[in-house]
């Protein structure tokens, strides 16, 4: 067992922690970039990241990275995260890049992952439907084969995204199978082709989410990736990526380094906040937690290092601690504000620069890549292999199917 | 960064699993608690044998120069077994303290006699009033006096909540010799034999109902000069990294006796059936099967990584204090889970191991701090925290007004691509 660094892993840390220290303004703030200024900021960071392959420090040099290891990636994932570094086109590099590397033909992957490993291109995962949430494989948008093309049909919610996005990742039903996840198919085409509608969806927290309707879309074969029908597959396994990151830990450890940094100055009653027991408790008990988040990160990103077959327990695990983590600790956080907690960004009065306030809402949202209770139903069966209810033996299920059928 | 035990570490743990399964089953654990020693001599002489005794001791003293890691690794099976044992008071809190700080002439002729099973040691460090505002474990704790008379010190005082002290030949004192401004100085430890006059024990009645914890007093017990172990004046340092230690070692143990309670659960969620589905079945057993999965899976990674960094001699005292505070809260939790998901297979307390969990656990939960004592301990590390960093790069001046920031401007995204009208 090993829980340091190597050297070079510590110069990589250092060389990208410099990196952004000289590129991110003093006054950065994670504020959603819904202004023009901030989105051109943000692409042109990206882009600047990219020329370096910082990006992508784990792809090949050919298609644009840095060719590192698994645990060089989980490196770089903590400085991102420790600056609270958030791409525009965090999807096409943890998601959709994956997916084409797993899945992608040579032209898609010649001609699509540099320019996602550039940060020239944004990308969005068109997955999650109205009906098709945790049950990810419920998918009612169609693709169907006319000729040599495809017309897709269907509506996508919850896209997160506030940049122009350049191509869309999309999910669509291409068969009419029985268990329901095997006539899945992915599709990818530019964002700008003719019957691609959108509409804006602002969430909590000030950022923006997507309804995507897609009117007869025409796309070709090219536009498949991966093999026909095998798409639930192949987003299950890209799906992993999504949960195993190092990101949140660091960052919530700077969150953590600010409001203790906080405590330090600030006075109430005569005395310094952090001299205050109840605030040194939750200083405490956020700092434990979020070393046990990390640790699970880490654990996730040696076991793709050892190419190993991940299983649910490691990325299920780390996205259930970082969620319980997520939901708790803005509340801690804001009670130690105290009346200030409430105070938006750009207030006068606002500690903290009003991220706290801003996380707090955000917190609502912590439902991608599965709601808490997705990841429990996940682990109760497939790690600690408790058994799941079936269907046909609860009448209050059937009812409720059968009414459905009829609507 | 690597979780990966080693091929010697797989051993160890498997075949400190099969001895135990074999040797410490549920009756002996039982029939331990009942006895007034609360230890099986037979059990320690085969532990003696398995080399367990000698397990981080340097190979000059019988040990087998193992590392904490290792040790961490035998202690979680210990736990998940409710081995019943001196261990920690002998080979850790005090054999550790004698290895790092003892003279020569000490470790020679103690250490061999731990390693073999002949000698057991017990630390007596809580005192009454110590044990009330969290000082049981910090140096301001230590009050007792040890006055020089002669070629003996003097010590009077009691001792409090002393594991194994009825059955130790010998006990490692932590008093006071010199009073100072700073708590840390001033602090001497003494081995005093077992048996000398003035010294009387009193078992106290615990959580646990066995006999482990005893009241030690000391009236006017003379101790000759050279049981000193450590310089006169300066025990605090060599005591405070066996302390550490020793908590890590008990949160691995911890995690060991949650694990075991987790199975039990899940077993129990499986098996049990109820209107003709097994109980496992509602998420409501579910999540406790779960929460009680993520307690030890999460403290096992924090016990690993502190182990890891004591057997590196790294400075670690962040992460000390944060896997015993969490395993504190964390294992006894776990125990909650099970027995709720038990119900009333959970708590008779004739059968069934469930109970002796519960119970131990409360007992370790207190033991070497407390979660109190150690969320205390991260405070005071954070409170060292330099201030965060503040990135450098020329700033966008986009921030000063506030209605930039709290309208969002859809307008700018609307325009870039073409619509057909559906929006919001």
């Amino acid at each position: 067992m090993e829980f340091g660094f190597t050297e070079e892993q510590e110069k990589l840390r250092k060389e990208l922690h410099d990196f952004y220290a000289n590129e991110l303004p003093e006054d950065v703030s994670e504020v959603p970039a819904v202004s023009k200024e901030l989105q051109d900021f943000w692409m042109g960071l990206q882009r600047k990241a990219g020329k370096k392959g910082y990006l992508t420090p784990g792809w090949s040099k050919e298609t644009g990275g840095l060719g590192l290891g698994h645990l060089e990636v989980g490196v770089a994932n903590e400085v991102e995260g420790y600056w609270g570094i958030s791409w525009p086109n965090g999807i096409g590099l943890h998601i959709c890049g994956p997916g084409l590397h797993l899945f992608g033909t040579e032209e898609q992957k010649k001609k699509f992952l540099p320019e996602i490993s550039s940060g020239e291109k944004v990308w969005y995962e068109c997955f999650t439907e109205p009906e098709a949430g945790t049950d990810e494989a419920n998918q009612q948008t169609r693709a169907i084969k006319n000729g040599d093309k495809w017309v897709i049909n269907g509506q996508k919610i919850y896209i997160t995204g506030g940049y122009k996005p350049d191509f869309l990742y999309v999910e669509a039903r291409t068969a009419d199978t029985i268990p329901k996840h095997r006539g899945l198919t992915l599709f990818c085409f530019p964002a700008d082709t003719p019957g691609v509608t959108v509409a804006a969806l602002p969430c909590m927290g000030g950022y923006r989410a997507n309804i995507f309707y897609l009117d007869n879309v025409t796309v070709g074969d090219d536009a498949i990736i991966g093999q026909i029908n095998q798409g639930f597959y192949h987003v299950m396994a890209t799906f992993e990526f999504e949960r195993s990151n190092t990101t949140g830990a660091a960052n919530a450890k700077r969150d953590l380094e600010e409001l203790v940094q906080f405590c330090k100055e600030t006075k109430r009653n005569g005395k310094p906040l952090i001299k205050d027991p109840e605030v040194r408790k939750a200083i405490a008990k956020m700092a434990i937690d979020i070393e046990v988040l990390r640790l699970a990160a880490w654990r996730t990103a040696w076991r793709f290092g050892e190419r190993k077959r991940l299983g649910p327990l490691d990325f299920d695990l780390t996205g259930l601690f970082s969620r319980i983590n997520g939901l708790t600790h803005p509340v801690i956080r804001m009670n130690i504000l105290g009346m200030y907690g409430q105070l938006k960004i750009g207030s006068k009065y606002a500690k903290l620069r009003g991220s706290i306030e801003r996380r707090w809402q955000v917190t609502r949202s912590y439902h991608y890549a599965g709601t808490m209770e997705a990841i429990k139903i996940v682990l109760a069966a497939r790690v600690l292999g408790l058994p799941r209810i079936p269907a046909k033996l609860n009448p209050v299920i059937m009812k409720a199917l059968q009414e459905k059928e009829k609507a | 960064m690597n979780f990966e035990l080693s091929e010697e570490q797989k051993m160890l743990k498997k075949s400190a699993r099969d001895f135990l399964d074999n040797e410490c089953p549920e009756r002996l654990v039982r029939e331990t608690e009942a006895s007034d020693s609360s230890y099986s001599p037979e059990l320690w002489k085969k532990a003696a044998e398995l080399g367990w005794l000698g397990l981080v001791y340097p190979e000059k003293y019988g040990g087998s120069e193992m590392s904490i890691l290792d040790m961490a690794i035998l202690y979680e099976e210990m736990g998940r077994a409710l081995f019943p044992s001196p261990h920690l008071s002998t080979v850790v809190l005090c054999g550790l303290t004698i290895l790092h700080a003892g003279s020569e002439e000490q470790k020679a002729n103690m250490l061999p006699k731990i390693v073999n099973g002949e000698l057991i040691l017990a630390l007596a460090l809580t005192e009454p009033e110590a044990s009330w505002d969290g000082k049981g474990w910090v140096a301001e704790g230590i009050t007792m006096p040890a006055t020089s008379e002669g070629d003996d010190y003097c010590l009077s005082g009691t001792k409090l909540f002393v594991h194994d002290a009825h059955i130790a030949d010998q006990i490692l004192v932590a008093a006071r010799t010199k009073k100072d401004k700073r708590a840390e100085e001033g602090i001497t430890l003494f081995l005093v034999d077992a048996k000398s006059p003035g010294i009387s024990y009193n078992p106290l009645r615990t959580t646990a109902g066995d006999n482990k914890q005893s009241e030690v007093a000391f009236n006017k017990v003379m101790v000759p000069k050279k049981n000193i172990v450590g310089k006169l004046h300066d025990g605090w340092a060599p005591l405070d990294k066996a302390l550490k230690i020793g908590a890590v070692l008990l949160s691995a143990q911890m995690v060991g006796s949650g694990e075991k309670a987790m199975e039990l659960a899940i077993d129990h969620a499986k098996t049990r059936v109820q209107f003709e589905m097994p109980i496992g079945i509602h998420n409501w057993v579910q999540e406790y099967c779960i929460m009680a999965f993520a307690d030890v899976q999460g403290t096992r990674n924090l016990v690993y990584q502190a182990a890891w960094m004591l057997s590196q001699d790294m400075p670690c005292d962040l992460e000390v204090a944060m896997t015993k505070a969490r395993a504190n809260e964390a294992i006894v939790d776990a125990h909650w889970q099970a027995h709720q998901v038990l119900a009333g297979v959970g708590f008779t307390s004739q059968d069934g191991v469930l109970p002796l969990h519960t119970k131990r656990g409360k007992v370790c939960q207190l033991y070497l701090g407390d979660t109190d004592h150690h969320m205390e301990m991260i405070a005071q590390q954070a409170e060292k925290w330099p201030e965060p960093e503040k990135p450098e790069g020329k700033p966008l001046g986009i921030f000063d007004t506030a209605e930039d920031l709290q309208v969002p401007n859809w307008d700018v995204w609307r325009n870039q691509i073409k619509t057909k009208g559906k929006l919001w």
